[in-house]
Order: C-alpha cells, then structure tokens, then sequence
C-alpha cells in the first residue's frame, strides 16, 4: 500500500489548524471522507479537497506535501504512526503528540514538540523558537520523546523542558535549556546567550567549546562520567552526527547550575 | 537398570520448586573489581532456609555483552516471593555493589520476559541525600548517585521471572575422597550452563536436609537415611559398599536449563566410572506432593 498522500493544490488565505490529518484522523475513511473533512480556519473552515489532492491508501503513513506554513499544529496530538510533512510546518507541529514519528522535510516554525509526552520528531530544516518546550503559558514543556533537528533551533530551546531529549545538530538560540527542569538537550553547534538560564535539573552537553555560561555555573570537573557515556552512545541511533561525541566522552568540561535555582542541572562542554 | 559408565542411575526424581528469580548485572572498571562486588553480594546465600534467598555469580560478562562497554559480571538470585528478593537484591545490591569501587549496576532480564518489575535504583537513590540524578536513556530510567570515586550508576527497577529451585542429585560413592572428586567434574559441566547458580559453597552440599526435625523450632536438620555413620542405627537409604554422599543443587530460570545443567553435571560426575568409587545417582525429593516440578533422572539423561 501506498503512504495516503496530501498535496497542497491552493494556498491557503489564512493559518488553519491541520491537526485532523494525522494517522488516526484519516484512518478508516474513504478517499471523499477524507476530502470532506473540515479544517478550521480564521472565522471558516476548509475541506481538505478544496486545499489538498489526495491519494494514496496507508493511513498508518500519512504525507503531508507541499505545505508553506499556513497550517498550524501538524501532528498535534499524533499517536501513532507516520506523519511526513514536505515543505514547512507551521508553529506548533507536533504539540502534545504521545507516539509515533513525525518527520518534517524542510523547516518548522515556533513551538516543535511543545508539550510533548512522547513519540519522535525529525526536522530536517531549521526550527523556530520555543522548540521542546510548553505550550504559552504552560508550566512545564515536553515531558518524553525526542525532538532532532538536522539544522539549527531557534531561542529558547527545550524552555522549561521537564524530560526527554532535544537533539540539534546546528546552533541553538539565546536562553537554550531555560528554565529546565529535567531531561537532555544535546547541541553540536555553537549556543547564543544566556544559556541554562535558571535552569533547575537536567543535562545540557555543548559539542561547541566556545558556549558562554552565565556566571551562576560553577565547573564541577573534567572527569569522564559512566552515565554521560552511556547517554552519549545511546545518541548514535538518531544519526551520524552524534556519534564522534560518544567517542569524546572523556572531552567533557561539567558545569552544575543554574546556582540561581537550586544548581542541581549539569551542562557539559566540550574540553581539548 | 540405567548405567552410565557402570554407575547405577537410579529410577527417581529431584523435586523443586516454584521461586522469584531476577539477573543482576553489576560491571566495573575490571574484571576483578566487579568480581569483588559480585561474590560480596552473593555471599551468604546458599539457602532460602536461612538466608533470605539463593546468589551465586552466573557467569563473567564480556566488554561487548554489558550495557556499558566494561567487564562485567552476571548474578542470579532467588527467593521464595516477590518481597524478599526485592529485600534481598536492594539490601545485596545496596552493601555489596554501590560499595565497591567503580561498580555500576544494571537489570539483565529481556524486558519481554519481565514478569514483574523489582525496585533497584529506585531504592538506593536515597543514599544520593538529594543530590542523586535520574537518567532516562533509551527507554531505561537510570540513577545517578554521587560517592567518592565518581557516580554510582544503577538501573531503576530490573525484571523478575518466576524460576525453580532445588533441583538436585546425589552422588553416592565409596568414600568421601570419590565423592568429592566427582563432585568437582560435574560442578565445573554444570557452571557452563547459563540459566544456572549452584550456590552451595564451591556448587557442593554436603549437608543433605530432611523438613522439619525433633527440636521444635527447626524447620530442618540432616538426612538421616544418607549419612554414612548412622547406618546400622536408622534405616539408612545407602546401598551396600557406599561410604559417602555429596548432593548438588541448581537453581535455575527455567526448566530446560536446570535440565540441561542437572544432565551435564550427572555425566560429568558419572565420568570417573564405578572402579573409581562412584557407585550411583539419587535425587532428592519429598514424594512428589510438595514441588511442582520433577526432574526425572533417567529422562534427563535418555
């Protein structure tokens, strides 16, 4: 079977909200089920036929094609299965999401993953701010899964992140890991200011060497840690990018901080 | 009659029961170092009867089969139910590995075949006093715990299996210079299997118990009818020309590999051959009312 296939056909006038189109919404219907399905809107609402051109069959692979940013929450809620999106997810793409994989070929824009409870997201463009993190006004970002991104993040990353993984192969943004409360944020290149800023607990590893830390960090040691290690060579699955990292895991500067908030987080850089 | 290498294999069975099993994998910067930790921890261990549960060392561990590249150790441990080895393994795991220089500590059950979970980390994380870390790495919840030569890294919960205890044999020989000898032979088979602990004191019972006894408050005491220096006064189960008994126990995690282990052994021990004193092979049982599972000798070795 083939993945059930969506192909933006109009530009949309307005963001519309295409959390319907996921595995679970489209399973089970019928090619005209699925072009009838409401999509809302500012003050209306689309078919999905008047904006898509649907084929394919396997709605446990759902592709989203073509999209240019107007649709917000792509994969919000997702369950399960594949979620493919080609061309650029709008903010908030996988928020909530509690399993299955979400791909996005191209860029994401603000809030990837916020409020996450599982599953994995790949972005293999840039994303917006607020990566991994609540969604407004929320206490407490993502809470499992794993969010990698090919490219760079924007600021804010993993904000008030409460457990799971954040994987950046590119640069992260000004205030990185602030305000976290658990779990790991991994980025191979460079990071803006502020980072770790109150951060509470939780492990932040910096393959850049150049990371300013805030003054409220204190250098715990250069000793190689059995639990980094092993973190470290548990990344080699989300792509070739980490794997040099697990080699160097004896290469690692520990921080402990945010003294502002207790000091209980670690943040890991790489030494010479 | 059944013989192997002239030895009489005699038509019965070992009776074992029904215990709470679980693999402990405890690695460290050496071999010899996670051996420290590994022969602490089993220490004291022979009998349910008195010492909370059943430990012996399984087997080593290679670099590339821990979940942390070191050498390592494999730990087996039975109990009667599911508190007491998880008194047991937290007390264990607690005094003999995160005490032990370099050591970490990891579960060494498939998670497929977890029939329930025990507390590990969980436990012993409060010896971090509120500096411990908690880890989540590839679906497993690992816990940091700060000591004096670094961290002591340990897995949250680690799987329980139901597992059998006490299956036995017994090795009737001329005297005790035969029994021991065959003894080693079938100890040394019988370590090769995994699955298995032998953990009496070098895999090897002397000490073969009945249930119960006259002073009232002991629920066991020795086998009359096999000790050699009260034939003539009991009605001794010891054939002619048999001047000593050596029994081996093997618990395992299932059936097949105590099978498996309680054969090897047997042969092993029926190697040596009859003009070398090893006259026979018993087992040990209770009638067959008491443990679910039988261990028929002469199926084992058919």
């Amino acid at each position: 079977m083939t993945p059930l296939t969506l192909r933006l056909k109009v530009r949309p006038p307005c963001r519309i909200d295409a959390a319907p189109l996921s595995p679970r919404g489209l399973a089970g219907k019928s090619r005209t089920e699925i072009e009838r399905i409401a999509l809302g809107g500012w003050n209306e609402t689309f078919a999905v036929g008047a904006l898509f051109a649907v084929r394919g069959e396997d709605a446990g692979r759902v592709v989203l094609q073509g999209l240019e940013g107007s649709f917000l929450r792509v994969g919000a809620g997702l369950d399960g299965g594949e979620l493919t999106v080609v061309g650029q997810s709008g903010d908030y793409a996988g928020e909530s999401m509690t399993g299955g994989a979400m791909t996005v070929h191209g860029d994401a824009g603000d809030y990837l993953g916020a409020g996450m409870k599982g599953g994995s997201i790949t972005c293999t463009g840039n994303a917006g701010a607020f990566t991994g993190s609540g969604r407004a006004g929320e206490l407490r970002g993502m809470t499992g899964g794993a969010i990698v991104i090919r490219g760079s993040a924007g600021d804010r990353t993993g904000d008030r992140m409460r457990r799971g993984l954040v994987l950046v192969e590119g640069r992260v943004g000004d205030y990185c890991a602030a305000r976290m409360l658990a779990g790991t944020i991994v980025a191979l290149g460079a990071a803006g200011s502020n980072p770790a800023y109150l951060m509470r607990r939780g492990t932040v590893i910096f393959a850049d060497r150049a990371v300013d830390l805030l003054p409220t960090f204190n250098h715990s040691g250069d000793g190689e840690l059995l639990a980094i290690r092993l973190l470290l060579q548990s990344l080699a699955r989300y792509g070739p990018a980490f794997k040099p990292l697990a080699r160097r895991a004896d290469r690692l500067s520990r921080w402990v901080g945010d003294l502002g908030a207790g000091g209980k987080g670690e943040v890991l850089v790489a030494r010479d | 009659m059944m013989q192997i290498e002239g030895v009489a294999i005699e038509d019965t069975f070992a009776e074992a029961f029904g215990m709470r099993a679980t693999r402990l994998v405890i690695t460290a910067a050496s071999r010899t170092w996670a051996r420290h930790a590994a022969v602490a921890a089993t220490g004291f261990a022979t009998s349910v009867i008195a010492c909370g549960c059943e430990a012996a060392i399984e087997r080593d561990l290679a670099p590339r089969e821990t979940p942390d590249g070191r050498p390592g150790v494999a730990v087996l441990l039975f109990a009667i139910s599911t508190k007491e080895l998880q008194k047991q393994l937290e007390r264990r795991t607690g005094q003999c590995v995160l005490t032990c220089a370099t050591t970490a500590a990891y579960g060494g059950i498939a998670a497929d075949a977890v029939h329930e979970w025990l507390g590990l980390g969980r436990s012993l994380r409060y010896f971090g006093d509120g500096f411990q870390i908690s880890k989540l790495i590839d679906g497993r919840r690992y816990w940091r715990i700060p000591v004096m030569d670094g961290e002591f890294v340990c897995e949250d919960r680690i799987g329980l299996v139901k597992g059998i205890g006490g299956g036995n044999f017994l090795i009737l020989t001329r005297d005790a210079a035969a029994a021991l000898a065959a003894a080693e032979r079938a100890v040394v088979a019988m370590r090769r299997v995994r699955n298995v602990i032998l953990p009496f004191p070098g895999g090897v019972v002397r000490s073969g118990s009945k249930v119960g006894s006259k002073y009232r408050t002991l629920p066991a005491s020795t086998n009359e009818a096999y000790c050699p220096t009260l034939r003539g006064l009991v009605r001794s189960r010891l054939p002619a020309g048999v001047g000593a008994v050596l029994e081996i126990v093997s618990d395992g995690l299932d059936t097949a590999s105590i099978r498996l282990a309680m054969g090897a052994g047997i042969r092993a021990a029926c190697e040596r051959g009859a003009e070398r004193g090893v006259a026979a092979i018993s087992a040990g049982n209770y009638g067959g009312k008491l443990g679910p599972h039988h261990f028929h000798l002469r199926e084992i070795l058919a």
